[in-house]
């Protein structure tokens, strides 16, 4: 166990360098650097030649990328991720200021996946076959194909510009309209409302997809001898399906659950996009468009590291509840 | 009256009796009948007409500047037929296409006899002239989807084809060879699974000059085969000991030709779904890439375009709803097809049928 352990961690350190340098690489070959995308907004800050070189040297811009990636491990190994070039300011702030909004959504929405997708699973087993396990199963499909795109402007156009002045309304993107002193009852208000829309598009993808997939491995499991044994002794059918049943394809689903982590502390690029909230994937976009190469490689190792260990923990989750299986 | 049929006979004849499976395979033939005819469905150019004595096909220049007739521009007809055709050549006759709109630029007045300019901005609502109505420039939103089925046709297939041959021969390397073979495919396969797609897109299609569709379509290739070679792998890894592939062994057959011509065949029906579900997905990738403006540059009519124009000015609920819609449609149908192709060709899902 330990020589696998050990055997997986140094596999994994190699994964990671492999990924940092391919996105570090690719990063500084976008055309332009952070100055540039910086300056040009902007053309009342133009600058000299020589203030620019001053610059470039300052932020190490003047190097070639691979003695730039060089530096930038180097200092990751001593416990530093760097300062972003952008937004001045260290990237583990940065991602610290980000992480709570995006929890915030994901968070809640795994929650509602979950609480909704377990139930509605079994029922969908419990009714195999019949018309109204039918409808609900392509309803889900129908909501699994749905792009999450075209679901938030539809929310938006819906509850913000045709409810305009009804109870109906609610806030068109951003997490918060009311100034930092307002009341604090009135503050957690004001953002749950910000985040119901964010929250919708989020948790339905998902939920049709969980919901789907504890419905397929409850279909293998029923099929297994001791589901026969369990109703020839005489158990009832929904006893049958939670105690023996359901139990059984907990595994599979805890591996689902480790390998959405990266997905939760992540967020989605495109629903923080369209909704303006101030979340990691939205930061990702930001300094992917900023040139901003201390935050991209910062997020990019997060997002590594969180999937190598989602994938280390199923495999390990996995050996550990079923003896058929060996890491070994 | 068994007749012989292979297990794709077979296969064929369980998916025809899922009417779901075959009505979403009949819509995705329907759009590619769509993608094929689009210029004569919406267009601004005759299909078909005789000019000065000899016929031409000007539709054709929609699939490809360069098939446009040159005696067109050489009598400057700067892409406005119906009226110049008439008045440079009175013997001249056309076929025009369906609907006279253009996906590219909007229809100006008196263009064709009698007809008012396109609205723009948010006058565009949808109406008997229009009916999805015209978009912030007052280009035709039926023209531009209807054009743009041939990108959403080509996104699925071109990038899947890609991942799919990428992904099997990795999955086949690995899981046949094993040892340090299968080591370093697994190694690679980590990689690009690890390396957030969207930031690879949004980086790559950012370091690429002029981008077009093609670059799209190959980049959401090159990253979408790691679920596919996985697959594969195990499939090879489980087939390879099989006893059919020991007697082709015996009988001299070289790897190459037991991976492509023993275990290949018995291993694609499962590998074949995820593709499948991959066309969905890479539809599903490109729209939204267009949407956040990071897909083709403005010329090309994608769907997700389409929606793009609709952020600025959610009014305009007619940009949201004909483009999602069909997004939403297509996605589905390629879905639907997957889930048909599991059901008939899994003989696990079969058993629990009876």
């Amino acid at each position: 166990m330990a020589t696998y352990l050990l055997r997986r961690l140094l596999l994994g350190c190699v994964t990671l360098v492999a990924i940092t340098v391919v996105v570090y690489g690719l990063a500084r070959s976008m055309p332009g650097n952070p100055l540039t995308a910086q300056l040009g907004e902007d053309p009342s800050r133009k600058v000299s030649a020589a203030d620019y070189e001053r610059m470039q040297r300052a932020y190490g811009l003047d190097r070639s990328w691979p003695e730039g990636y060089l530096q930038w491990a180097g200092n990751l190994l001593r416990g530093d991720l760097g300062r972003s070039i952008t937004r001045k300011q260290p990237v583990t702030t940065l991602i610290g200021e980000r992480l709570g909004p995006t929890l915030l959504v994901s968070g809640t929405a795994f929650l509602l996946i979950w609480m909704l997708a377990i139930p509605l699973g079994l029922y969908a087993s419990a009714r195999a076959g019949t018309v109204d396990e039918r409808g609900v199963s392509l309803v889900l499909y129908a909501l699994y194909s749905f792009p999450t795109f075209v679901a938030a402007l539809l929310l938006q156009i819906v509850f913000s510009v045709w409810s305009k002045g009804t109870a109906w309304e609610l806030p068109l993107f951003g997490m918060t309209s009311l100034p930092p002193d307002a009341p604090l009852a009135a503050r957690i208000v004001d953002v749950a409302r910000h985040m119901i829309l964010p929250v919708v598009c989020q948790t339905y993808v998902s939920l049709a997809y969980d919901t789907r997939f504890i419905r397929a491995t409850m279909a293998e499991a029923v099929r297994q001898d001791y589901i026969r044994t369990a109703r020839a002794k005489g158990a009832g059918p929904w006893r049958v399906l939670v105690r023996h049943a359901f139990r059984n394809t907990l595994i599979p689903l805890v591996t689902l659950l480790g390998l959405s982590l990266p997905a939760l502390v992540g967020g989605s690029i495109i629903i923080e996009q369209i909704f303006t909230w101030p979340g990691m994937g939205r930061l990702f976009f930001e300094s992917i468009r900023e040139r901003d190469y201390p935050t991209i490689m910062g997020l990019t190792l997060m997002f590594s590291v969180l999937t190598l260990l989602g994938q280390l923990l199923a495999d390990l989750l996995y050996s550990a509840v079923d003896p058929r299986v060996s890491v070994e | 009256m068994a007749a012989v049929d292979g297990f794709w006979g077979q296969a064929w004849r369980r998916y025809r009796r899922r009417p779901l499976a075959m009505a979403a395979l009949l819509f995705v033939v329907g759009l590619a009948a769509v993608a094929v005819l689009a210029p004569a469905i919406a267009g601004t150019k005759p299909v078909v007409c005789r000019y000065k004595g000899r016929l031409y096909a000007p539709c054709l220049a929609y699939f490809d500047r360069r098939l446009e007739p040159a005696i067109f521009a050489k009598d400057k007809f700067r892409g406005s037929y119906p009226r110049n055709l008439a008045a440079k050549d009175p013997q001249s006759w056309a076929i025009w296409p369906l609907v006279f709109q253009d996906p590219y630029r909007a229809v100006r007045a008196d263009e064709w006899p009698g007809r008012p300019e396109n609205p723009a901005m948010d006058k565009g609502v949808p109406s008997r002239a229009h009916p999805f109505g015209t978009d912030q420039a007052g280009v035709d939103v039926f023209a531009k989807m209807v054009h743009g089925t041939t990108v959403a046709l080509l996104v699925g297939f071109v990038s899947m084809g890609i991942a799919g041959t990428i992904g099997i021969v990795v999955g086949a390397l690995g899981g046949y060879c094993g040892g340090w073979v299968d080591a370093l495919t697994s190694r690679i396969t980590e990689i690009v699974m690890c390396v957030p797609t969207l930031v690879l897109i949004l980086a790559i299609m950012a370091i690429i000059e002029k981008p077009t569709i093609w670059h799209t379509m190959a980049i959401i290739g090159f990253t979408g085969w790691t679920g596919i070679a996985r697959l594969t792998r195990g499939e090879f890894l489980r087939l390879k000991g099989a006893e059919y592939v020991t007697a082709a062994r015996a009988a001299g057959a070289g790897p190459v030709r037991i991976m492509l011509r023993h275990i290949l065949p018995n291993a694609l029906a499962p590998i074949l779904v995820p593709i499948t579900f991959g066309i969905a997905a890479a539809i599903l990738v490109e729209s939204g890439l267009s949407f956040l403006g990071f897909g083709s540059p403005p010329p090309t009519a994608s769907w997700g375009s389409i929606l793009n124009g609709a952020r600025s000015n959610l009014g305009m609920w007619w940009l949201v709803v004909f483009p999602g819609v069909a997004i939403f449609l297509t996605v589905l149908a390629y879905n639907l097809v997957g889930e048909g192709l599991q059901e008939a060709t899994d003989p696990r899902l079969r058993e629990a049928r009876k």
